[in-house]
């Protein structure tokens, strides 16, 4: 099992925050070209499920997969998206994407108050935690 | 906030997520508002002084509350230890983890993991090193305070060496 990449956007499509661990394709394009990328792609795939869903979507989008990989993904209330990508065999990530939102996002971003809100995140501290947590998930 | 802290402390005893970081907010908006309102002449030098009559005025005022139930100290080393172990209990939720005095008016207090620097680093970076002892000011202050209400005039100054630590050192005026 592994876990490949996340990416962490804010409401207004700013990527917070991209860490990698195991992604063998290089997409071949700069950091910022390939979030706005998928950022596009997961607007569009949000609203394509909202309007086309026949019965009311509660939860709205929660993952896709194809023959190698599946994208993971969460969306707070407040809009902050969260993609993980892992291998097709692990099953649940939502609730490790939870953990990261509430146990490292919300404690080591949000309460730390020399972190800037809405700006790509510079904390070693946030970094550190993310990765231990990532590493200790039965996905990886 | 802190003031209601110590009423439920009883029987609220380690829930109040809620209020604890109220108070963690609060004291982060207060220290980025008075960076911001005070336009500083030397660079790289904070202009702390606001945050720490804030502090000043909050410790004096906890420890009227605090104290209601004991009796008077016997000595300095006495009140000093009550700080460290009844104040910092109620307010940050643990005591000071190491006393130090020469006996002769000085102390440091020495915290390893304190609770409003917690979250900022990693003992083994640098990072924020430099804009972390702006959180400290209101909790010199807060010291300074409680210590005056308790008679006890001084002048204290707080130093980071690695980050979730930090001390305090208490110097007590003598007359």
């Amino acid at each position: 099992m592994t876990v490949h990449n996340l990416y962490i956007f804010s409401r207004n499509c700013t990527l917070l925050y991209y860490a990698e661990w195991n992604r063998l394709n290089k997409s071949g394009m700069t950091k910022e070209e390939e979030a706005k990328l998928m950022y596009g792609m997961l607007f569009s795939i949000k609203s394509f499920i909202n309007k086309i869903s026949p019965l009311d979507p509660k939860d709205g989008f929660l993952h896709y997969k194809t023959s190698k990989y599946t994208l993971n993904y969460l969306e707070t209330p407040s809009g902050l998206k969260f993609v993980l990508n892992t291998d097709n065999s692990a099953q649940n990530v939502r609730g490790l994407l939870q953990q990261l939102y509430s146990q490292i996002y919300v404690e080591y971003v949000i309460k730390n108050p020399l972190c800037q809100l809405n700006e790509p995140i510079q904390s070693e501290l946030f970094k550190n935690k993310l990765d231990e947590l990532v590493k200790s998930s039965p996905y990886f | 906030m802190k003031q209601q802290n110590v009423d439920t402390k009883t029987n609220l005893p380690d829930t109040g997520e809620a209020d604890e970081c109220l108070f963690e907010y609060l004291h982060a908006e207060m220290v980025n508002y008075v960076l911001s309102s005070k336009t500083n002449g030397k660079e790289g030098e904070e202009e702390l002084s606001p945050l720490e009559w804030m502090g000043f005025g909050v410790g004096y005022r906890i420890m009227e509350r605090l104290t209601r139930e004991w009796a008077r100290f016997k000595d300095e080393l006495d009140t000093i230890k009550f700080i460290c172990m009844d104040l910092w209990s109620s307010l940050y939720r643990k005591q000071i983890d190491n006393l130090r005095t020469n006996h002769q008016g000085v102390y440091v207090l020495h915290d390893n993991a304190f609770r409003l620097l917690t979250n900022i680093g990693a003992p083994d970076s640098t990072q924020y090193l430099r804009e972390a002892p702006r959180l400290l000011a209101f909790t010199c202050g807060l010291l300074r305070g409680s210590l005056a209400n308790l008679g006890i005039v001084s002048t204290v100054t707080a130093e980071i060496a690695t980050l979730p630590s930090c001390k305090f050192h208490v110097q007590v005026q003598r007359v």
